[in-house]
């Protein structure tokens, strides 16, 4: 049975964001920011995330190693900067040593007794926005699959990669579907790669979220975007449908037109392959 | 029974613990004060300094064994006091806004084992004995319900409003007695002593009668280590206190 492998030091997983920054993800959504500044902050909470569930009281343990892929114009690159944009994939113990920087932002907390508080919070930054020029997804997808691949190879025995891919536009370097499926083939003996993908929408339009059938899609784009994405795995479906969402046998890791409360559970989600074993 | 036999109960129970591996820190505490009034907790590992939290808990308990809200958020306090959440880097102080969380379980022995009081939050055992019988346990009865996640204390009090649904005095509370036992013991116990307690009890060896023989700290770490080995208990901090 696949997706079953415990998430250990010794077996860690791998998740992948390759992230579309197009000059199209600077339209502004209803939210008053652009889609990418959106984008951003939410792969910044997502690893803050992360690494905070891998932190014990003898440091960060390297339950996963991450990677950001980004692309746009003609370029695919490590989404990372500084230390880190050498490479794709890293432990997380390495991407907590090495932010862009530390912002101070203000929250609003529960003070104990009844209350709310503002509290100043330290935010780590690893990514920031940016938007321009085309959409090279196919090329993306290729980088992909070369960097898990390799992954894999390294680590045969883990729970396979899961690639979060996150889009607001159709692909100007061909069309990505094959190099999508090939991806998907790659696999560790506990299961092939999950691909899953996310459209963003500046508001407007209908979202679908983790359909089951290409007939519950309207055009041929979206219908391919469906066909790139992985079915989710029956522990994630439980987790969506524990959100809210309608799943049934079969939903795809696949939303189009979502919304930023989509995009945040979209991050959630993915990121959630199954518990560690050694907490 | 005779008051002989209740009051030889007054004495301080055993007390052992292992960590869940040599090199590590154990996040379980316990403390026994004369008064008859026992405390246990299991601090989780995945939280910020679970341990200091724990201690806070057992200490705060043999104190006042009175738990209520009003208690809860003296003992953040407490926790709170420990550091500068200003000057803490970016992810400790993340870690400790999201909270430690941990277990308690607190016993109070009143009128030489008359009336025995047993409060529980999470997923640490009481076990009320006759001999090598098993009479109650609390807060969990079967090996099957440790495989839940268990609801523990936090530092951070938006996770502790399962506690406002509760009747503390009453939702998690077991009144137990030693009156008509014959051979009346109460042992306290971390999970994974829990579940293997529990997964045993239908053997043909009762599981009373093996822990019943572990006397000194070298023998419960070597019974540990052995049940381990076995696969018959889980790899985790482990504590027992018994009072045979």
């Amino acid at each position: 049975m696949s997706y079953q492998a415990e998430i250990s030091r010794e077996n860690p997983t791998c998740i992948l964001f390759v992230i579309d920054q197009s000059g199209s993800m600077d339209e502004i959504t209803e939210a008053g920011r652009s889609k990418a500044a959106f984008v951003a902050d939410v792969l910044n909470k997502t690893l803050y995330t992360l690494i905070t569930s891998c932190s014990k009281s003898d440091g960060v343990r390297n339950y996963f190693d991450v990677g950001v892929i980004a692309y746009a114009g003609s370029q695919v690159t490590s989404g990372f900067g500084g230390t880190l944009a050498g490479d794709i994939v890293h432990p997380i113990q390495a991407i907590s040593e090495n932010t862009l920087r530390v912002e101070e932002r203000k929250k609003k907390v529960d003070d104990g007794a009844g209350g709310i508080i503002e509290l100043t919070t330290k935010f780590p930054v690893w990514f920031d926005p940016k938007s321009e020029g085309g959409t090279p997804m196919r090329a993306a997808l290729g980088r992909t699959i070369e960097t898990i691949g390799s992954w894999c190879e390294q680590h045969p025995g883990s729970y396979p990669p899961t690639i979060l891919h996150v889009t607001d536009g159709q692909s100007t370097d061909g069309t990505p579907e094959e190099t999508a499926d090939g991806l998907r083939q790659i696999s560790t003996k506990d299961g092939q790669a999950l691909l899953f993908n996310l459209h963003v929408n500046t508001g407007a339009g209908l979202e679908i979220v983790f359909p089951t059938a290409e007939s519950d899609l309207n055009d041929e784009y979206s219908r391919m975007l469906f066909r790139m994405s992985s079915p989710l795995p029956a522990h994630l479906a439980k987790f969506a449908g524990d959100k809210g969402y309608s799943i049934t046998d079969g939903s795809r890791g696949f939303i189009f037109n979502g919304d930023p409360q989509c995009v945040v559970d979209f991050f959630e989600i993915g990121t959630r392959p199954r518990l560690v074993a050694d907490r | 029974m005779s008051t002989t036999e209740l009051r030889s109960k007054s004495r301080l129970p055993l007390a052992f613990s292992v960590p869940k591996r040599e090199d590590q820190h154990n996040e379980d505490s316990f403390h026994r004060s004369a008064k008859g009034i026992y405390a246990l907790s299991d601090g989780a590992s995945v939280s910020f300094d679970s341990a200091s939290w724990a201690r806070i808990l057992v200490r705060r308990y043999t104190r006042n064994p009175e738990f209520t809200h009003e208690w809860l958020s003296a003992a953040i306090a407490e926790f709170r006091k420990l550091y500068d959440r200003d000057s803490l880097p970016w992810m400790q102080q993340a870690s400790f806004d999201k909270g430690s969380f941990a277990s308690l379980l607190g016993v109070r022995i009143a009128d030489a084992g008359r009336a025995i009081q047993v409060l529980a939050v999470g997923d640490s055992l009481a076990v009320l004995c006759d001999g090598d019988r098993i009479k109650a346990t609390f807060p969990i009865s079967t090996a099957a319900e440790f495989t839940r996640s268990p609801r523990l204390i936090c530092t951070n009090p938006t996770h502790n409003a399962f506690l406002d649904q509760m009747d503390l005095a009453y939702d998690l509370v077991a009144d137990w007695t030693f009156r008509g036992l014959q051979q009346p013991a109460l042992l306290c116990m971390t999970d994974a002593l829990g579940h293997w307690l529990l997964s045993q009890r239908d053997r043909d060896s009762s599981p009373i009668s093996i822990l019943r023989k572990v006397r000194t700290p070298g023998a419960f770490a070597r019974f540990v280590q052995e049940e381990r080995a076995a696969g018959r208990m889980k790899r985790d901090d482990t504590t027992l206190i018994a009072l045979w």
